[in-house]
């Protein structure tokens, strides 16, 4: 210190000066030396200057050097006492253990929830997607008449879109599908993807072994090659770089094994192998053939500095001319594009946001709950305060000691949040929270620890401003008089009060938020998926190769297997479908119903379509509503039939008896021939959609779901049922053999997963305004020991001061939940989204809030109440 | 002002201010004399060129400085050598001898044929 003061005080307080000082003694000296010498006074002035040179040039360079030297010096003046006063605060807090203990812990719940879910936000939402130029990719899309958008193109519609739009720089397609692979192991299906010739080139996605596809290995008949997935290599070959050349048997067809690709260098779609598309005939934007069968993702790369807006335009432009080209297969249809980011992360952006508000309600919370406890700690350190007032310390050095103990709990705090945020996410990602996306990208990284040190801080200065503030305010001196801690502490009970009516506030907007959130999940479940999901299980098989080329080969073999499983003791009832409930839409198909006049223009002309075997809907617990369910003479050379559900029926037939109606479906004519009962094809928050069934046997698709439903347990027949199929055909895999209960389940898990980590929040966020409370009931009761010792020694009775102190904690309770409820339901609308069957202002939702803080207020403030009536009035007179 | 003297000067300027101050503590004026008389006054003109040198080897920490009463009892700034200055002499004055001889042995060296 004292070595800093000297150079201070030679720097004197302008550097100017000193420079003008010394220079002119240096001319002054030369001068007296040549008058000494015998020169006149003015002669000896300009020859001194002569010798000195540029004057105002190294003036100017003198002090210029000095200021530089000066502020560096302040500088280092700063750190050090920044660096005194630091150690001065980790002395300070290593004094009340307990104090800093609880305000770390406070802080870290608060400082980690909000790195935990911004981790989420940072992996999920703001790191650009792993793919080259990820922000100018696009998928584009079907853009129907009722402006609804369907996300995959045919193979003419994209060879289109390829050669004629303006914007796209590279538009490449893939198509995803499930593999029988034989020769590794256990027949096993894998996820296979047909990509087209530039499709890794598109992604920036390279090979850590062997190449990628060649430009001509979309020609059919040289596209048996294969690259295989990193994982995929992994797991199954155990990462034998041996792998390349190798023969793998795909859907009974042999493949070369070409290429692994790098590790995490994944598609949107991601597969355990990848082919090349076979480009056939309608790979040529000048067929009409084709045009209608959709089957595959296009995703396109925007030149640079097109728009979003620029691409869409483009694409309806393209539509328009395809619509006059092509009238029969393109007339009312169009494109469109969304960026690839919004495809994959789309639908999860608000929810993630509304949890990061949570969050961040929380960390306010813990913030109040620190700047009580600084309160009320600021209060019994006013004569160490004073005392160092006494010695000098300026209000300014004494708020800044404040302050850095404030920063440093703060990053305390901050730090040991990291770590709760460390397992916390690495929990949440282990726990694979419904289908958020990209949760394998969620960690903590450089931008989570940044944001941790940030907020750390900030929270610091939040909670330690204040308090810091009021502790060195005017009535120090008079704290050092008085010599007692406390006296005259109106001011700051005050404050206190505020800081627990603003947590109990916070506190409340959770809580509702959280109630609505469960009242919606609990309607969520009571939702009737219009099918029974108890003691019934499903299961994929997939029919390949060349003992299945035709579609009667298949057919058969599914009948077959349909009856052994029947005939299985447990089995009450076997199906199959290409759609199960709550999985999708699954196929959609043009239709139209004979004698109708055409659809207005804003109204699809198609349908979802599923192919089931008769005893599918009964499996299942679906209801037939009218007419018959399909029979086993439902097959090929039988008249095309179909059924449709009750939403079908509302929508094209209002009023009228579908049975017996005819309708176009896809390429066929069929008849309707029954209703059955809507079942949920999304999810239980979204009401079923027109869906049409068409038997099995009339359309076969070599992969199907098979439903039994059993008289016990549906897993304990899973052996069995594995057993039936290896008998029939060792080399068909069974495969995701699933309860239907699971499916109910997984449709509910995102809302589950919202809805238990905001009650999570709410809860901590309850339990911190809880201790809050205590601690300023407490403090209070403290303060007030004289009073209350006078009213008992004046007559009142205990229950009279337990009712006093209790009665004056709800009173703050009851200002948080008006401003609570008003701040709820100004920010409801966020939620609104997430909501299901229950209004913001939904009455047992808010009722439950009242009773759930009051409860808490009333509970917390017990214990200091008790304290209060338990005071002996003798004493407590004699001590005052 | 940019005479070839001063150019070579500019590097060797602090190694002769640091020569000056070897001998003892001294203002700003006692060192350009010291120079004059030493170097056959090589600082004839642009003799200010010294005091960005003396407050630029200041802030580098080779030379330290306070202010004192002159010979005439004027208030001069006096400037002497700190330890990391006397080391930094040593070190410049081996080179430049070094690299002086260097020249002189180029200069004594036989005309390439």
């Amino acid at each position: 210190m004292a070595r800093w003061e000297r150079f201070r005080r030679l720097f004197g307080p302008d550097p100017r000066s000193d420079v003008d000082e010394e220079l002119s003694f240096h001319l002054e000296m030369r001068i007296r030396e040549l008058v000494e010498r015998g020169e006149t006074p003015e002669r000896a002035r300009e020859l001194a200057l002569r010798r000195f040179g540029d004057f105002e040039g190294s003036r100017a360079e003198c002090v210029a050097i000095d200021e530089r030297r000066r502020r560096r010096m302040l500088r280092a003046e700063h750190v050090a006492e920044l660096r005194q006063d630091i150690r001065y605060a980790l002395r300070m807090l290593r004094r009340a253990p307990g104090f800093a203990t609880v305000a770390v812990a406070t802080l870290a719940l608060g400082i980690g929830a909000n790195s935990a879910i911004f981790s989420v936000v940072n992996g999920v939402l703001v790191k650009s997607l792993p793919f080259r130029d990820a922000e100018r990719l696009y998928e584009v899309r079907m853009l129907y008449p009722d402006g609804t958008e369907y996300s995959g193109l045919s193979a003419p519609d994209f060879m289109s879109v390829r050669e004629e739009s303006r914007t796209f720089e590279q538009v490449e397609a893939y198509t995803g599908g499930v593999v029988t692979l034989l020769g590794v192991g256990e027949p096993k299906q894998v996820l296979g993807i047909r990509v087209s010739d530039g499709f890794f080139d598109l992604l920036g996605l390279r090979t850590a072994l062997g190449r990628g596809f060649l430009p001509e290995e979309n020609e059919p008949g040289r596209n048996r090659v294969v690259v295989l997935d990193y994982g995929f290599w992994q797991r199954e070959f155990g990462g034998d770089a041996g792998v390349i050349g190798r023969t793998l048997s795909l859907g009974g067809e042999p493949y070369t094994v070409v290429g692994v690709l790098e590790r995490g260098a994944r598609p949107p779609e991601q597969g355990d192998v990848y082919a090349p598309l076979e480009y056939d005939e309608t790979f040529s934007a000048a067929t009409a053939q084709g045009r209608r069968s959709e089957y595959l993702g296009v995703l396109g790369r925007a030149g640079q500095g097109v728009d979003a807006a620029r691409v869409r335009a483009d694409l309806e432009r393209l539509g328009s001319l395809l619509q006059e080209r092509f009238p029969d297969t393109n007339g009312r249809l169009t494109f469109t594009a969304a960026p690839l980011r919004d495809v994959i992360v789309g639908d999860v952006r608000k929810p993630l946001f509304v949890l990061l508000g949570a969050v961040g309600f929380v960390l306010l919370v813990s913030c109040a709950n620190v700047a009580n406890l600084l309160l009320a700690r600021a209060s019994t350190r006013q004569a160490e305060l004073a005392v160092r007032a006494g010695l000098g310390a300026g209000r300014g050095r004494l708020v800044r000691q404040l302050l850095v103990e404030s920063a440093i709990l703060g990053l305390l705090g901050g730090a040991v949040g990291l770590l709760l945020a460390y397992w916390g996410t690495r929990a949440l990602v282990a726990a694979q929270p419904a289908d958020i996306p990209r949760l394998n990208e969620v960690g903590i990284d450089g931008t989570v620890v940044l944001f941790t040190a940030g907020i750390a801080l900030l929270t610091g200065l939040a909670f330690g401003v204040v308090p810091a503030l009021q502790a060195t305010g005017t009535r120090l001196m008079s704290a050092l008089r008085r010599g007692g801690p406390g006296a005259g502490d109106g001011g700051g009970q005050r404050m206190r009060s505020g800081l627990v009516v603003a947590e109990m506030a916070l506190a409340v907007v959770l809580l509702t938020g959280a109630g609505l959130l469960i009242r919606s999940f609990v309607e969520l479940t009571r939702v009737d998926t219009g099918f029974q999901p108890e003691r019934a299980a499903a299961f994929r098989v997939t029919f390949q190769g060349a003992a299945y080329e035709s579609g009667d080969l298949v057919r058969n073999r599914v009948d077959e297997l349909l009856e052994r499983i029947g005939a299985l003791p447990g089995v009450t009832s076997v199906g199959a479908t290409t759609a199960l409930p709550l999985t999708g839409l699954g196929t959609i198909w043009n239709f139209a119903v004979e004698g109708a006049p055409p659809p207005p223009p804003n109204v699809n002309a198609e349908i979802a379509v599923a192919r089931v075997t008769p005893g599918y809907f009964r499996t299942i617990g679906a209801p037939l509503v009218r007419g018959r369910d399909f029979t086993a003479a439902d097959r090929s050379d039988a008249a095309p039939v179909a059924l449709i559900n009750e939403a079908a029926a509302r929508r094209w037939f209002p009023g009228e008896d579908p049975i017996g109606r005819r309708v176009t479906v896809g390429p066929d004519v069929r008849e309707i021939v029954g209703v059955v009962g809507d079942v949920l094809q999304r999810s239980p928050g979204e009401a079923a959609v027109p869906q049409l069934f068409i038997p099995y046997a009339q359309r076969t698709t070599s992969s199907v779901r098979i439903v039994v439903r059993t008289a016990g347990d549906p897993l304990a027949l899973a052996p069995a049922i594995r057993a039936e199929v290896r008998a029939l055909d060792p080399d068909v895999p069974v495969t995701d053999f699933t309860p239907l209960e699971q499916l109910v389940s997984a449709s509910l898990a995102r809302p589950r997963f919202y809805t238990a980590l905001l009650s999570l929040f709410a809860g901590a966020a309850l339990a911190l305004a809880a201790t809050g409370i205590f601690g300023v009931m407490s403090y209070s009761v403290a303060q007030r020991r004289r009073e209350i010792g006078i009213r008992i020694a004046l007559g009142a009775r205990a229950p009279d001061v337990l009712r006093m102190v209790v009665a004056r904690a709800m009173a703050l309770a009851a200002v948080g939940l008006a401003l609570g409820i008003s701040a709820a339901l100004a920010l409801g609308r966020v939620l609104r989204s997430q909501l299901f069957g229950v209004g913001l202002l939904d009455p047992l939702t808010l009722g439950a809030v009242v009773l759930v803080l009051g409860a808490s207020a009333a509970a917390a403030s017990y214990l200091p109440a008790r304290r209060a009536a338990a005071l002996d009035p003798a004493r407590t007179l004699r001590e005052g | 002002m940019t005479q070839p003297t001063q150019d070579i000067l500019r590097g060797t300027l602090d190694l002769l201010i640091l020569q000056a101050l070897s001998r003892g503590e001294m203002h700003g004026y006692a060192v350009a004399r010291w120079i004059e008389a030493a170097t056959g006054d090589a600082l004839a003109v642009g003799e200010g060129t010294l005091y960005p040198a003396l407050h630029r080897l200041e802030e580098r920490g080779w030379v330290k400085a306070r202010w004192g009463a002159s010979e005439n009892n004027r208030r001069a700034k006096y400037y002497s050598l700190t330890r990391k200055g006397r080391a930094q002499l040593r070190v410049e004055a081996e080179n430049w001898r070094r690299y002086a001889a260097a020249v002189f042995a180029a200069l004594d060296a036989p005309a390439a044929k």
